[in-house]
């Protein structure tokens, strides 16, 4: 069994690493540094951390006046509140301003589990990649949570990145290369090409097993960066596999298996399925449970994706 | 402050409504009332105040302006122009595709704008996180904020004035441009906020209110911020919508004018009268 590591653990221990290198790294907080991972940032850099109370709204206009001063904030709080509802200032104050922010979405997806629709994030991304310019990432392991801050922090411009809330396998050796905009290969297959994203990426490992032991060959893809999504490995995918399947925690509507639909219908189509949430408000209940109500579970994967592969 | 030097903004001030005008001119439309009550206070920012230089417009150390109300984009252009930040021939390009001057601003396409403005309630935000990061840097730079009445009703406005007083943003300087109207009504009837000096007073911040077209109370009341130490200041400047044109002044419907070509008449032998009452002014006060 994998080691399991708390996302928000990994992501608060990279911001500090960061924070360490990089006198420009601030941190805000809508009262959500201590839920994001961050309770000791304030110890730490005192002058670097700004509490806002709870208002999104204004703590997106903060950090882009900030990142105009040459400041690189990071501001990390319940992902709804931070896409949702301040949309237009992410929008125009870091999208169209091109402000060097970094926003994270924490406990995103549904793992808010018994908290209901109103703190459910499954339309996070479907929101962000309407805005030109901004970076989304969707590390789907601790390791690469980790890789994703630092590389984020690299990059010059908006950047949303979006994280889970419970404990979650390590997937990857520390050595992993990781490159913003390039999807990682997990492993090679011909069979069809299975994509999972962010918090369900290790359900796909899981279905992925399940596939290869009843003899099917799965080319698993882990896409971290939606955008710029790899077109290149998609198409790759849809080259020479021609079947390909999506899976994420987030609407089927405007996530990962759209993007990669717009790409293949528009440069080479090949035959699609989307694993994901359908046009409805999502139930509450524990985690695991709420995951395998929508197909998320790696056997029910598994089912879908030799249906999917029997009906030619 | 020196009665010549006063003049000498006021002249520039009639200006930056000629140049207000040119863009008129130039697009047919746009949103002129809530400009052209502002004059004054932009040009005794970009004329006397603020530590700019237009031939280094990033030039890191330099004063920040935000034009919260982002729909008052002529009179930001048109102070820009005079102050020399580009050629005043983008002027004449009001309206066209392309064009450097949209009907809000964008600060990827001109030289001297901070950022990008028009949906409302952002700008206060925007300007209490530049005033941070100077706070932090120690970097003596002051920030300020052009805000319309109508605006107030956006809540994220209060979020920021929180914020502001909350961190001590004394380096933060705000004016309200109090000219009582917006698009369906008198101001206090459509969604008051007033009395804005007891509200704002009430959020943490020192409050002045003064007339907002006397260019001598705007820098002398500018010069005296921050009002009080550790307080953003906001000055409540009551002035007239369309100011300087004496078939709009105080009226609802030029809010947004389209311009005819009878009213384009008047509005240029208006800046006329003003300007001869400028000189009848300044050749008292040169033979006294």
């Amino acid at each position: 069994m994998n080691e399991l590591i708390d996302p928000r653990k990994a992501f608060g221990e990279a911001v500090i690493e960061a924070a360490q290198k990089n006198p420009d790294v601030v941190v805000l907080s809508a009262d959500s540094s201590s839920g994001s991972g961050l309770t000791n940032f304030p110890k730490l850099f005192p002058e670097r951390h700004f509490e806002f109370g709870i208002m999104e709204q204004g703590v997106i206009g903060f950090a882009s006046g900030l990142a105009t001063t040459g400041k690189i904030p990071v501001f990390a709080a319940i992902a709804p509140f931070v896409t949702a509802r301040p949309f237009e200032m992410f929008k125009n104050d870091l999208g169209y301003m091109n402000q060097n922010v970094k926003v994270v979405g924490r406990c995103a997806g549904l793992t808010y589990d018994q908290l209901g629709s109103t703190h459910h994030s499954i339309d996070d991304v479907a929101l962000i990649r309407t805005i030109p310019g901004v970076m989304i990432l969707s590390p789907g392991d601790p390791v690469t949570i980790k890789k994703s801050v630092h590389a984020m922090i690299s990059h010059v411009g908006p950047c949303y990145l979006k994280i889970g809330n419970p404990k979650m396998p390590v997937l990857y050796p520390e050595n992993i290369d990781f490159q913003l905009g390039k999807g990682i290969v997990m492993q090679e297959g011909k069979d069809v090409a299975l994509i999972g994203t962010g918090t369900v990426l290790s359900k796909a490992v899981g279905a992925a097993m399940l596939l290869e032991q009843k003899g099917i060959s799965v080319r698993l893809i882990d896409m971290h960066t939606l955008k710029p999504i790899d077109k290149e490995l998609i198409l790759k995918a849809a080259r020479e596999i021609g079947k390909i399947v999506t899976v994420e925690e987030h609407f089927i509507a405007g996530g990962m298996g759209s993007i990669v639909s717009e790409i293949c219908s528009q440069e080479f189509p090949a035959k699609i399925k989307m694993i994901g949430i359908g046009d409805f408000y999502a139930s509450n209940g524990p985690y695991e449970q709420l995951l395998g109500k929508y197909g998320l579970q790696p056997d029910q994967i598994c089912e879908t994706i030799i249906r999917f592969l029997n009906t030619e | 402050m020196d009665s010549n030097e006063i003049l000498k903004l006021e002249f520039t001030a009639l200006n930056i409504r000629r140049n207000i005008l040119r863009l008129i001119k130039a697009g047919g439309s746009g949103h002129v009332g809530g400009a052209l009550s502002s004059v004054e206070i932009l040009t005794a920012l970009y004329f006397n105040l603020l530590n700019i230089d237009p031939g280094n417009p990033k030039w890191p150390q330099r004063d920040r302006f935000v034009l919260s109300a982002g729909h008052k984009c002529l009179v930001l252009y048109s102070a820009l122009a005079e102050r020399g930040f580009f050629d005043k021939s983008v002027l004449d390009t009001y309206g066209a595709l392309d064009s450097h001057i949209p009907g809000h601003p964008n600060m990827h396409k001109l030289p001297g704008v901070e950022s990008n403005t028009g949906a409302l309630g952002h700008g206060l935000s925007i300007a209490g996180g530049m005033a941070l990061g100077f706070k932090l840097d120690k970097s003596p730079a002051r920030v300020f904020v052009l805000m319309g009445d109508g605006e107030l009703a956006e809540g994220s406005s209060w979020e920021a004035a929180a914020a502001a007083s909350m961190h001590k943003l004394d380096n933060l300087i705000v004016f309200v441009d109090r000219n009582r109207l917006q698009i369906s009504g008198p101001t206090i009837e459509v969604m008051s906020y007033e009395p804005l000096d007891e509200r704002w007073r009430s959020f943490g911040w020192s409050v002045r209110t003064i007339n907002g077209h006397d260019m001598n109370s705007i820098i002398t009341n500018v010069m005296q911020a921050p009002f009080e130490k550790g307080k953003p200041s906001i000055i409540i400047a009551d002035t007239i919508k369309s100011k300087g044109l004496s078939f709009a002044e105080g009226k609802l419907s030029y809010h947004y004018w389209k311009a005819t070509p009878e009213e384009m008449k008047q509005a240029d032998l208006d800046l006329e009268v003003i300007e001869n009452q400028l000189k009848e002014k300044y050749s008292k006060e040169h033979q006294s």
